[in-house]
């Protein structure tokens, strides 16, 4: 019971940090909404245009919004104006009505043939028709007093051409102006046949934080933007993923111009979900701090879960004039529900883990050194790593590992963050499992990371940029010094020539050698015995932790058009300890599915790379890629290994 | 006989030319039509007779259009500057005619004004003045080269994108060509006049690049000139996603190390850090430990 209780106080403390984050955050993006002071010299602020007609077409790859026959709409500016036509260019922010035209405002009503309203200068160009027709200009909103006579624009009563086919058709829009169109009562159309999408929103808001997202990736994706504002868009995603197959994902923006706050639950229709939070916001011109936070399901619907899992990511970041600090901080519970869980019938709860990590970095600007066409950049950082559940600290297992009628939970071979040095005196019995001692509960750690390059350095100098060779290096190297006899290094070294042939033809040479060292004062890499079998080939017993991989690349790129692409990699890759297909897999990945580390062994000697991209649509682009890879001597058990992928990118 | 015959003949053919040549006739597409007049989208109106002929463009018979907004529409003006006929169409119509030749009969209740917004950037500058940035763009196309300097520790294999508003933020919708150790490159063909922001990245929003004060940075802004090419030379600092100082992240039961847990046969026998699948068999330990299938075994179904 005692044990309950203390385990069960962080669990608390953390969701409701996170939500007071998460409502501080959404304040904010909710408080972007509201409008600023107007000034003679801000541009103008965005209004809302209520638009009603028989029919609303709307076309994605103009950005044009047509309507025909009873067009009704209402400003917030405070008008309101009927007509026959409706033509609308979102990008360029003006709409135009025509025929029989009434306007509507607090002053009165005028009918004429046509208005045009240009939003971004705050022009209303108006055809009035009272015992004739005449011309009146509406200054910044002044509906009360127009200019009469005065010369408009060329352009503005203005009908585009469009195409036959709309993206999608309607009887209702609100419009944001520069923001968002919501179609109301709105279908699609698919090889010429409707889809009914009832309410759907057209986000073309240049605000970039609306394309931050919370979704893991997934084969296909058909996202419905079901309701949205200038600042805000809510969109349920059809997804297919070779895990999951067919499911429904959910996903939540608030967006304000220096913060935002993403929610999503993914898949909302599968036992296994995945909530997650992004939260980001910007104080000042010199700070801002941002998180993100996956919380892991295993439930029907809203039911008990039987497994949740938890893992947040925090970055501060205070920018100094010339490098700045960042704070970064991995917050991870493998089992939220705590030790009870495990007593729950049929549970799959696992792990009681749950590790801390925060690390605190400076970094400099990139300096050129001297007058040398050299330029520099250092970094320093401090670490603490921790996991509260040590040796022994609580009873836990694994279903697959449970002994056959022996009792219910194997407890955890290797509990902490790491296990070092020798198995340890006292083993179960019956030995199932190996346990080395002495374990860690508490790590810290020290980083110093430095980089060298150079720009594109000319080699020579002819009469032709198309017979110029450059040459570029680069030099980094990072330390990480364990508070346990343990240390890492990493050094990376890059090399090309280049050279343009033509306008449409260039390739580069390169050399990259990447150093690895695991190193371990005391023990660590054992000799891999027996030797020279197919589990310890002959460069693995010398293996200690230290390995190169080297490189060597040869890329072309031709480009005749800008609409079309192909180029092709082939690299070698001469590596210490030599790869041996089916011993070394990738390495394995977080609970987000990430890759622990960006360094894995068993590349296979051989690769190329081909890339073809065309165009195929005005707005549509494909990619075709294909990788193939090969195994030499000695070890001939695999060869081409083909992998294809076809991307449509809208463009 | 006959010579007056002839003489009625050239009489009438005279008449007609004479008819003709006062008969203005003017293509372009209709406003509106209202109120005993008809609007084209130069925003001028014209008085329309009240026996004003409809006919079908193309065939010049009886049509079941009507004149309304969209509509192409070719008219005749008489000599009085009235609308006589319209023959209409869906399809835009062959240019005919210029409006400045029927301007004349535009009818507008208020004499003509200037308007200072379109004189602002027409006006000659004078001898100290700095002429005043022109905003009009031919639209012609323009081949625009990106080259970005990336940050030394991104990966060698590193895909490498533009993303831009025009495409929603996707990020790839822009894919770049390696050119060297440091450099991306791509060309692309832009309308002048085309303004619109963008960012690189590394294929998502969590891998787009940063300010070099580590700060989230403001999209960049590009409006296409008039010429011929233009090349933008940019310079990615750091990577959201690869900050310097980048750890090996801690992980339960994982060693902080970058070959660990690894394959090797006698490091210690580790199960899967996470809690397999109901149902789901879990994998034979690795080689050499307790359970493992013999070297040479074929692999469990």
């Amino acid at each position: 019971m005692h044990r309950k209780s203390v385990a069960t106080v962080p669990r608390t403390v953390l969701p409701a940090a996170l939500t007071m984050l998460a409502f501080l955050v959404a304040c904010r993006a909710a408080q972007a909404a509201a409008p600023a002071p107007e000034s003679t010299t801000s541009p103008p602020p965005s209004a809302l245009i209520y638009l009603n007609a028989t029919r609303i077409d709307f076309y994605y790859d103009r950005f044009l919004l047509e309507a025909d026959g009873n067009v009704r709409l209402r400003t917030s500016d405070g008008f309101t104006v009927t007509g026959d036509s409706f033509s609308m260019d979102l990008k360029l922010n003006r709409f135009l009505v025509a025929g029989h035209v009434t306007l509507h405002d607090s002053s009165g009503t005028v009918s004429g043939a046509a208005i045009s309203d240009f939003l971004d200068f705050r022009r209303i160009y108006f055809v009035p028709v009272t015992s004739e027709p005449d011309r009146w200009t509406f200054l910044n909103g002044d509906l009360a007093h127009p200019a009469k006579g005065r010369v408009m624009p060329g352009d503005a009563f203005y009908f585009p051409d469009v195409p036959q086919q709309p993206s999608i058709t309607g009887t209702g829009a609100v419009i944001g102006t520069k923001t968002f169109v919501r179609f109301i009562n709105s279908h699609t159309y698919l090889a010429g046949a409707p889809i009914p999408l009832g309410s759907y929103v057209i986000n073309f808001s240049p605000e970039q934080y609306f394309a931050q997202n919370t979704l893991s990736g997934a084969t296909a994706d058909l996202t419905w933007n079901v309701a949205g504002t200038d600042n805000s868009l809510t969109a349920v995603h059809l997804r297919y993923d070779p895990t999951y197959h067919t499911y429904l994902a959910v996903e939540q923006h608030l967006v304000g111009q220096h913060e935002y706050a993403i929610f999503s639950v993914n898949p909302a229709t599968r036992a296994e979900k995945w909530w997650n939070l992004d939260l980001y916001e910007k104080l000042g011109s010199r700070f801002q701090i941002s998180s993100f936070t996956q919380y892991y399901t295993q439930q029907s619907w809203l039911s008990l879960p039987r497994a949740a899992q938890q893992t947040t990511y925090l970055t501060a970041t205070y920018a100094m004039p010339h490098s700045y600090l960042q704070a970064t901080s991995q917050l991870t519970n493998y089992n939220v529900l705590g030790p009870g869980a495990l007593e729950l019938p049929h549970t799959i709860a696992g792990s009681l883990d749950h590790p801390t990590q925060v690390e605190l970095t400076a970094t400099s600007f990139q300096n050129r050194i001297g007058k040398l066409p050299l330029y520099e950049q250092i970094w320093e950082g401090y670490g603490f790593n921790h996991d509260s559940v040590g040796g022994q600290q609580y009873l836990n297992g694994f279903p697959g590992y449970w002994p056959q009628g022996g009792p219910r939970f194997a407890p955890i071979p290797v509990p902490g963050l790491q296990a070092y040095g020798s198995p340890c005196p006292y083993q179960p019995v019956p030995k199932k499992f190996t346990y080395y001692c002495p374990v860690y509960r508490t790590i810290w750690n020290t980083v110093l990371g430095f980089s060298f390059f150079t720009p594109a350095l000319k080699l020579n100098n002819p009469p032709s940029p198309y017979q110029t060779y450059y040459f570029n290096a680069s030099f980094s190297k990072q330390y990480q010094w364990n508070s346990l006899p343990h240390w890492i290094d990493n050094t990376s070294e890059n090399f090309t020539i280049s050279r343009q042939f033509s306008r449409a033809v260039n390739t580069y040479l390169g050399y990259q050698i990447l150093n690895v060292g695991d190193h371990y004062i005391n023990g660590g890499y054992l000799p891999c015995t027996p030797v020279n079998t197919f589990y310890c080939p002959l460069s693995f017993t010398s293996f200690r932790g230290v390995s190169t991989l080297r490189t060597t690349s040869l890329g072309l790129n031709f480009t005749p058009t800008p609409e079309f692409n192909f180029s092709v990699l082939v690299r070698h890759h001469d590596d210490f300890p030599i790869p041996v297909p089916g011993v070394f897999g990738l390495p394995p990945n977080n609970i987000l599915g990430q890759p622990l580390y960006s360094w894995f062994l068993g590349q296979p000697p051989y690769d190329a790379s081909f890339d073809l991209r065309l165009k195929i649509l005005p707005h549509a682009l494909m990619d075709i890629s294909k990788t193939l890879y090969w195994y030499g001597n000695p070890y001939r058990t695999q060869f081409w290994q083909p992998a294809t992928v076809v991307q449509i990118l809208p463009i | 006989m006959m010579r007056r015959r002839y003489g009625l003949a050239v009489l009438a053919l005279a008449a007609v030319l004479l008819a003709a040549g006062s008969a203005v006739v003017v293509s372009g597409q209709l406003l509106a039509y209202q109120d005993g007049y008809v609007f084209f989208t130069s925003g001028d109106g014209f008085r329309v007779a009240s026996d004003i002929i409809i006919r079908d463009a193309k065939t010049g018979g009886n049509t079941a259009l009507k004149p309304a907004p969209r509509i192409w529409a070719r008219a005749t003006f008489n000599s009085s500057g009235t609308v006589t006929e319209l023959d209409l169409s869906r399809a835009p119509l062959p240019a005919q005619g210029s409006f400045a030749d029927v301007q004349r009969f535009a009818v507008a209740l208020s004499t003509p004004a200037p308007n200072p917004d379109l004189l602002a950037y027409a006006a000659t500058p004078g001898p100290d003045e700095t002429p005043l940035p022109t905003q009009h763009f031919s639209g012609k196309p323009v081949l625009v080269t990106f080259i970005v300097q990336v940050p030394p520790i991104t990966p060698f294999t590193s895909s490498v994108y533009i993303t831009t508003d025009q495409s929603g933020w996707n990020a790839q919708a822009i894919p770049m060509d390696r050119i060297d150790a440091l450099h991306y490159q791509i060309t692309r063909r832009y309308p002048s006049g085309t303004s619109f922001r963008y960012l690189y990245d590394r294929g998502s929003f969590q891998s787009k690049e940063v300010a070099q004060n580590g700060l989230d940075r403001r999209p960049r802004v590009f409006v296409v000139p008039d010429a011929d090419v233009r090349v933008i030379r940019d310079n990615v600092y750091a990577w959201q996603d690869q900050a310097n100082g980048g750890v090996n992240q801690v992980q339960p039961q994982v060693m902080p190390t970058p070959y660990n847990p690894a394959p090797f046969p006698n490091l210690p026998c580790l199960p899967p850090p996470q809690p397999p699948a109901p149902g789901h068999k879990p994998p034979p330990p690795p080689a050499g430990c307790p359970g493992a299938p013999p070297p040479g075994a074929p692999p469990p179904p």
